[in-house]
């Protein structure tokens, strides 16, 4: 569909004739509606793709590990940008361990410390906890 | 040397002479006009940043001064031998006053299209993007201009061209009523641009009654889910697709449309900043500043104090109406089909005048539901609706042009 078809039917000096008028009312909301859908379902299929396409990322992450290889081959002239190795986070000073938290909340944990600290009488920093486990009703 | 005469001379001069002579009436209500137009954008806020402009720009025009110091000749631009032999650009630019050099930038539109670009670098398509069928309720509400063509066709009172250029008031686009307008009707640009953005700024009065009117309470209440999140990708490459599916089937509009998607573009790459940043800021308020004054320069009082003026205000405010009640019926639509999912008040956001309508969607869905925030829903439809005014001035341009 080219729109240039459509120059020279009308004289924009003319008067426009009421006919003429419903006639472009008509064929003039068709196109908007046409050209409107019709991005709209360029739109959704681009949708459509990217969606798809992080699904399939998804199902199968050791695609992506391949796509990032053949990536790296591809550009050769870039030097593979060095690998680092993760590392652990400091400790704070005095801390004696990792704390496993399981369904506790740090607020909680912090409390429950304090209150077991002062019922035994021995300062916190002499107290090594290792792990802090909600119980369950089942449990009880 | 006599003083009396030299005093005669500055007398015969002097503007205050010129009002009494043969036009100076209308001079005087022009200047009028354009001083309640200032109080209206001063005071009432309305679309402050181009009527300000737009009623001082009629304020200088109006102003009876001598040939030698006017600031701009409406009859280089739209007189009898401007029609027939064109408009001699050269003549313009030795002897032209200020608002003649500025009036460049509107008649060979420029303006407009730098105005987009703007307005593509302040646009977030993602809500669009997301919920795609935003795009129906874009181009149902340009319903609005249609039936507005067919009424002013009905008056008998209108060329093709200016019939185009009144019904396009309804697509509430400040920018594509003036790329429309001057080229189609450059006689009436002042009053539909004056009719364009005070409607605007008047849609948080005019659409609300209609809304509540034509939706149930049940319909308003209506809580839309969130949509799939849009990826950084998919907002690049929406741009550059419009800009070739949209240019190649209406080539007219592509200045227009290939400004916003590029500006839109500029914004969404990620490695333009300081281009988007200009496009949204300085160069916007610069062309505001050139396009406000340069249009309101147009509204002589010659063209300006007719019934057609008159009539296009009517038809305008009908556009606006017309538009709304297209968006919420289509809206209402999209309600059965979506089994309720879709609120229809988000179908009068589909009249352009971005953020506005949003807004006016967002403001009635809390009156019915609070907590129930309808404003990244209706900018879907708001942005779709620049998308179809442009589209709807580009199949006029085709015709007619």
């Amino acid at each position: 569909m080219n729109m240039n078809l459509l120059c020279g039917i009308l004289n924009k000096d003319d008067h426009l004739k009421i006919v003429d008028a419903l006639l472009l009312a008509l064929i003039g909301i068709v196109i908007v509606f046409i050209v409107l859908i019709a991005l709209m379902l360029i739109v959704s299929l681009v949708g459509k793709i990217f969606d798809g396409s992080e699904k399939l990322k998804e199902k199968h992450p050791e695609w992506g590990e391949k796509i990032a290889a053949t990536k790296a081959k591809l550009m050769f002239w870039k030097k593979p940008a060095p690998i680092e190795t993760p590392v652990a986070p400091e400790l704070a000073t005095g801390t004696c361990g990792e704390l496993k938290l399981v369904n506790t909340d740090e607020r909680d944990a912090a409390m429950i410390m304090a209150i077991v600290a002062d019922n035994m009488g021995v300062p916190l920093n002499e107290l090594r906890f290792k792990s802090i486990k909600k119980a369950e009703e089942e449990e009880k | 040397m006599n003083i009396g005469q030299i005093i005669k001379n500055i007398w015969d001069n002097s503007g205050f002479n010129r009002l009494g002579l043969t036009g100076g009436w209308q001079s005087a209500v022009m200047i009028i006009i354009a001083l309640f137009f200032l109080y209206l954008g001063i005071k009432k806020k309305f679309e402050p940043l181009l009527l300000v402009g737009i009623a001082f720009g009629m304020l200088l025009t109006n102003l009876p001064a001598g040939e030698g110091d006017m600031l701009f000749h409406s009859e280089w631009w739209t007189g009898a031998e401007a029609v027939e032999g064109g408009i001699d650009y050269v003549h313009i630019l030795q002897y032209g006053g200020l608002l003649d050099i500025l009036y460049i930038g509107v008649k060979t539109g420029v303006y407009p299209c730098l105005i987009f670009m703007g307005v593509g670098a302040m646009t977030d398509f993602g809500p669009m993007l997301s919920r795609p069928s935003s795009l129906i309720l874009g181009a149902a509400a340009q319903g609005g201009i249609y039936l507005v063509l067919i009424l002013a066709a009905a008056t008998g009172m209108y060329t093709g061209g200016e019939a185009a250029s009144i019904s396009i008031i309804a697509g509430a686009d400040g920018p594509t009523a003036i790329f429309l307008t001057k080229t189609l009707a450059p006689q009436l640009l002042a009053p539909i641009a004056v009719a364009a953005y005070s409607y605007m700024a008047l849609i948080p009065l005019l659409q609300p009654p209609f809304m509540k009117l034509l939706t149930t309470k049940k319909e308003r209440m209506t809580v839309m889910t969130s949509t799939r999140k849009v990826s950084k990708k998919e907002k690049i490459i929406f741009p550059i697709l419009v800009t070739i599916v949209v240019s190649l089937l209406l080539p007219s509009v592509a200045p227009l449309l290939g400004s916003l998607m590029f500006g839109n573009l500029l914004k969404e790459c990620g490695v333009t900043e300081r281009l988007s940043d200009t496009a949204q800021n300085a160069l916007m308020n610069i062309v505001t500043l050139f396009l406000g004054i340069s249009v309101g320069a147009t509204a002589v009082g010659a063209t300006f104090l007719t019934t057609k003026t008159l009539v296009i205000i009517v038809l305008g405010l009908a556009g606006f109406v017309l538009a709304t009640i297209c968006g919420l019926l289509i809206g209402k639509l999209l309600y059965v089909i979506s089994k309720g999912k879709i609120n229809p008040l988000i179908g009068s956001a589909g009249v352009s005048a971005v953020p506005m309508a949003a807004r006016v969607s967002n403001t009635v869905g809390l009156q019915y539901n609070k907590g129930n925030y309808l404003l990244m829903h209706a900018m879907g439809p708001n942005v779709a609706g620049v998308i179809g005014s442009a589209v709807a001035a580009g199949f006029l341009l085709a015709v007619f042009a």
